[in-house]
């Protein structure tokens, strides 16, 4: 029972991990540009697919396609930034939220049929040689693929925060979260700043759908999950704040996890959308977003 | 302006009268199907539209009140209570869920509000799915017709819009665009936005349920949680958007064009409507947000200034220092 | 200015009206080239009436969705046999005194129960079909089969377990297809035979049951029956179809010390379980997942952890029947690989209705129906007939993943290869 239990909740904790992954593009994303992106998932879905394609087709290993999966998730994001998002840069701040959530359900639509008809709608998954290898600690298991998530966020986390905080761009990123006009007075390129989160943003929802493929399954109607799963982590951690979303992740995999324990495994999903409402009623600032966040 | 009403009046009969004759001169199920089909997305399109169009609170949560109507009718239905009472009680309940979410989810203001249905009706998809996993039946399937429930549907569409037409002329209906236009306007003014906005959704909510209710009459089989799939929101909200929000004919257009697109493209090569639908509602949001209605003015007031330009030349060739054209 | 709204409101809908009423574009025909021969069955002058052109078969099939690699099995084969049938010139139906060829119209439902009546529904009163040929998966039957009872429409179907909808009173229910008592039985039968050393068997089961009419149906009949054959039910535990994490339900069998498995996920469901429980490191002795193996991508989803599972789908392309080489010689043409495994059952269902339309002799729907009903006949799955229920007395072989191929293990007169046991 109590090792049942110590089981469930390190499986939270990795998927947590995940979870925070796939929302920290989306947050990524929100915090610069002020676009709601809920196409995210589908963004998902894509990198998913690149690395399932290049481990069936090229034989490449899920976790040395991620460079892959991160460049044409970064050139897809930067063609929708171009030819979508770019457009409603001018309005303000509530109408660019509003449109962009409409514009990225029409975009989830689109993807969600063009990937039905070039990747069928049979689920996909990658499975290496040693997906079952484990090691044990405690009596609790700690499989690979569920390790990896870990150590794959966490090194993302890191390259994410040298970017923001030591590049150039980085720090133009990060003025631009703060003030956009006092940036563009600056002489920052505001386009390009968005272009490039925007970009960012799509390359991290590429490495989590690698993670997916290898962790779960992949198929053309799971963007809206995946989507859910992160706007619940990014209201969870705070709008923008980014260390908040990796607690955010960890907090609703602990939530999931617990509720399978304690409740029952199919109202995990339910249990991370009542925590997300009621997070969204008392405290739409997030967990951990300060007041004016 | 009289004389364009009287025309309007007439063409609106007009289309009514064809639609009631429509089964009796076609005796064809396929073709009353189609029409079903477009009437059901009328009226989840036009129940959207009086929050989403006229009050300006995207709600993409519009499936759980379809679902809940549904719900209700055929659990009803199924299990002995009369129909008229079962087919009612589907708005009812619908309402009901409204009036208990109303009051938090307007808590939420803009995209949280959007997001926060979203959650919901996922969250009630989940939960519906759970308890009943289950297929329902119509319990009285030997005798199954589908002329009642063409009539049904028509019924209540034309019910629908003509509340709609009525509720957007009427002081709350002024209330309502005033809330969508800026909520802290609108309370300077003395126009409770709470007030109007949870009116708004309660009348969405009834006809959504209401929808739910035909669809629980109409369908031969279903699982009870199917009504809460997300589609059952977003196509009828990118309908709004497509034909042109806040506006009463907006919905309508989007549902037919919806309905023939996917006539259209849909056997031949898979899900292209859906494609093609999609990308037409992003260019509307992005460049046209008064969508095909917005078009057809745009169109019109080209037309018009043009003729009216070339009637300006003729005048000035003709009667020379005559000021007299009035220009719009 | 409303005016013209309203015009073009009204030009809409009678556009639509039009559109509608204007034939729908004519879906691909299986054969479109079939020669039609005359055929004088006596010498005597007898008039016939015109025959028509095609005898119509309506179909929805899941090719896309959860249920896609079961349906796109299961539409190859309707294509194969009515292509066969078709080059022979198609069936003789005494009424006209000629064959006629067949043609399907299937459309794709997306594994949608909605989209699936609706395509039944457009088939019925456009193509006007004398009869319905199931899609796949027994949560889409039960959609469609009360279309076909409402229309008064033979339906045939087959991966399609569920034994409870042929208890409503359905008239027009026909599926040559094993069902759940069969299963249940033949599971425990099938493993008592191949492990003949008692105790060698597993003994502790893990039930997964999944939330649906059929999986609840499905799950109570492995539990009644596990008892009289010598097993131990240690673990029962339901879950919705789509759940994507069920290490919970694996731990929890685990902590059961459960060695055995059986469920009836869909194949993305399955999928799941067999990769989690391996990382989980449960390794049962034998694990039956019907349905969810006889996608033909099983074993490079699943890879090491989808090997020696075991299923029940009612056919296996090494049974040796008559007709079976040459589906499987097509199919190696068409997919590099012998006929998938549903592809066998629902080539039967167009041999059985093929023999129906032509012993009723007419394309009236009623004496079709009559004639299905009386069906004794050898196909490609074996010698069919049907219960007064509509469900039909047919072989339940099982079949197992072995090295990424699908082999017939049980029962023995049939196999392929032999028995895997424990899984290694």
């Amino acid at each position: 029972m109590l090792q049942s239990l110590g089981q469930n909740l390190v499986f939270g904790l990795l998927v947590g991990a995940l979870y925070g992954l796939v929302a920290l593009g989306l947050s990524l994303i929100f915090g610069v540009t002020k676009f709601l992106n809920v196409a995210h998932g589908e963004l998902v879905m894509f990198g998913g697919y690149a690395s399932f394609y290049a481990f069936s087709m090229l034989g490449l290993d899920p976790f040395l396609s991620i460079p892959l999966t991160i460049i044409i998730l970064f050139v897809l994001g930067a063609i929708l930034y171009r030819l979508v998002f770019s457009r409603t840069i001018k309005l303000p701040e509530e109408s660019k939220i509003k449109n962009t959530l409409l514009v990225a359900f029409g975009l989830s639509v689109i993807f969600q049929n063009l990937a039905l008809r070039f990747f069928t709608a049979d689920e996909r998954g990658i499975t290496t040689s040693y997906f079952s290898q484990a090691f044990t600690l405690g009596g609790v298991r700690f499989p690979l693929p569920k390790v990896a998530i870990l150590v794959v966020t966490v090194i993302f986390l890191i390259i994410l925060q040298l970017i923001l905080k030591k590049t150039y761009t980085g720090k133009a990123i990060r003025a631009t979260t703060q003030n956009w006009e006092a940036a563009s007075l600056m002489g920052i390129d505001i386009h390009k700043v968005y272009l490039l989160s925007f970009a960012m943003g799509a390359a991290l929802a590429g490495v989590a759908g690698t993670l997916v493929a290898v962790n779960y399954s992949i198929q053309p109607s799971m963007g809206l999950g995946w989507t859910m799963k992160a706007l619940i982590v990014m209201v969870l951690g705070g709008l923008g704040n980014i260390p908040g979303t990796i607690i955010g992740g960890l907090i609703l995999g602990l939530t999931e996890s617990t509720t399978s324990f304690f409740i029952s495994s199919n109202y995990r999903e339910v249990a991370g959308l009542v925590l997300f409402l009621l997070v969204l009623i008392f405290r739409p600032q997030g967990l951990f977003g300060s007041k004016e966040a | 302006m009289k004389k364009n009403n009287i025309i309007k009046l007439i063409l609106i009969i007009v289309v009514v009268a064809l639609l009631v004759v429509l089964p009796l001169v076609i005796k064809n199920d396929s073709t009353i199907n189609l029409v079903i089909l477009v009437l059901l997305y009328i009226l989840l399109a036009s129940s959207w539209n009086i929050l989403g169009g006229y009050t300006g609170q995207t709600n993409l949560g519009h499936a759980a009140f379809f679902g809940v109507g549904s719900l209700t009718t055929r659990l009803l239905w199924v299990n002995g209570v009369p129909f008229l009472l079962s087919f009612l009680a589907g708005g009812v309940v619908a309402v009901i869920l409204a009036l208990i979410i109303g009051a938090p989810a307007f808590k939420l203001r803009g995209v949280y509000f959007a997001i926060g249905t979203l959650a919901l009706a996922q969250m009630l998809n989940l939960t519906v799915g759970n308890i009943l996993p289950e297929m329902s039946y119509n319990p009285d399937l030997a005798n199954y017709q589908l002329l009642p429930r063409y009539y049904l549907f028509l019924g209540l569409t034309l019910i629908t819009i003509l509340t709609a037409a009525i509720l957007v002329k009427s002081r709350i209906g002024l209330g309502m665009m005033a809330v969508r236009e800026g909520e802290d306007a609108a309370e300077s003014l003395g126009i409770s936005a709470l007030k109007h906005k949870l009116i708004a959704l309660s009348i969405s909510a009834f006809f959504a349920g209401m929808a739910g209710a035909a669809f629980a009459y109409y369908h031969v089989s279903f699982y009870y949680y199917m009504p809460f799939g997300s589609e059952w929101t977003f196509d009828p909200m990118m309908m709004a958007y497509i034909g042109g929000t806040g506006t009463i004919i907006g919905p309508i257009i989007g549902a037919v064009f919806f309905v023939l697109l996917k006539q259209l493209l849909v056997w031949n090569v898979g899900e292209y409507h859906l494609i093609i639908f999609g990308t037409l509602f992003i260019l509307i949001v992005l460049f046209l947000p008064g969508g095909l209605v917005e078009i057809w003015q745009k169109f019109r007031t080209f037309l018009t200034k043009k003729t009216k330009r070339r009637k300006k030349v003729l005048l000035k060739a003709t009667i020379q220092n005559e000021d007299g054209i009035q220009r719009e | 200015m409303k005016a013209r709204m309203s015009i073009m409101a009204l030009v809409v809908i009678i556009s639509l009206l039009l559109a509608s009423c204007t034939p729908a574009p004519t879906p691909t025909p299986v054969a479109t080239q079939a020669p039609l021969e005359t055929q004088a069955p006596t010498a005597t002058e007898v008039q016939y009436p015109p025959a028509p052109e095609y005898i119509e078969i309506g179909a929805s099939i899941p090719l896309t969705g959860k249920f896609g690699s079961l349906g796109s099995q299961v539409k190859v084969g309707y294509d194969y046999a009515i292509a066969d049938i078709n080059a022979d010139g198609g069936v003789y139906v005494a009424e006209y005194g000629t064959k006629i060829p067949l043609r399907l119209t299937a459309y794709d439902d997306e594994s949608d129960p909605t989209k699936a009546v609706s395509n039944l529904e457009k088939v019925f009163t456009e193509n006007n079909v004398v009869a319905y040929l199931g899609g796949a998966a027994s949560g889409m039957h039960a959609a469609t089969t009360a279309i076909a009872e409402k229309n008064k429409v033979p339906y045939l179907g087959v991966s399609f377990a569920w034994w409870n909808i042929h208890q409503r009173g359905y008239k027009y229910l026909f599926s040559p297809f094993p069902k759940s008592p069969d299963q249940a039985r033949d599971v425990f039968k099938a493993l008592n035979e191949l492990v003949p050393t008692k105790e060698e068997r597993p003994t502790n089961i893990a039930i997964f049951q999944e939330k649906t009419d059929w999986g609840n149906e499905l799950g109570g009949l492995f539990k009644a029956d596990a008892g009289p054959a010598g097993y131990t039910v240690a673990y029962y535990a339901e879950y919705a179809p789509g759940t994507t994490d069920f290490s919970t339900l694996i731990m929890e069998a685990q902590a059961a010390n459960a060695d055995m498995l059986l469920g009836m996920p869909n194949t993305p469901d399955g999928i799941a379980i067999v990769k989690q429980a391996a990382e989980l490191g449960w390794e049962p002795k034998f694990i039956m997942l019907v349905r969810a193996p006889d996608a033909a991508t099983w074993g490079e989803a699943t890879g090491t952890a989808g090997d020696s599972v075991t299923m029940f789908a009612g056919w296996h392309s090494g049974e040796n029947f008559d007709g079976i080489a040459e589906i499987n010689a097509k199919h190696q043409t068409d997919f590099s690989r012998p006929a998938d495994i549903l592809v066998g059952p629902a080539y039967a269902c167009v041999q059985i209705l093929a023999a129906g339309i032509e012993k009723a002799g007419t394309l009236d729907r009623d004496a079709i129906r009559d004639a299905i009903a009386a069906t004794e006949m050898m196909t490609v799955m074996g010698n069919v007939s049907f219960n007064a229920d509509g469900t039909g007395n047919v072989l339940n072989p099982l079949v197992q993943w072995q090295d990424g191929k699908m082999e017939l293990v049980w029962p023995a007169d049939q196999k392929t290869a032999d028995f895997v046991y424990p899984i290694p």
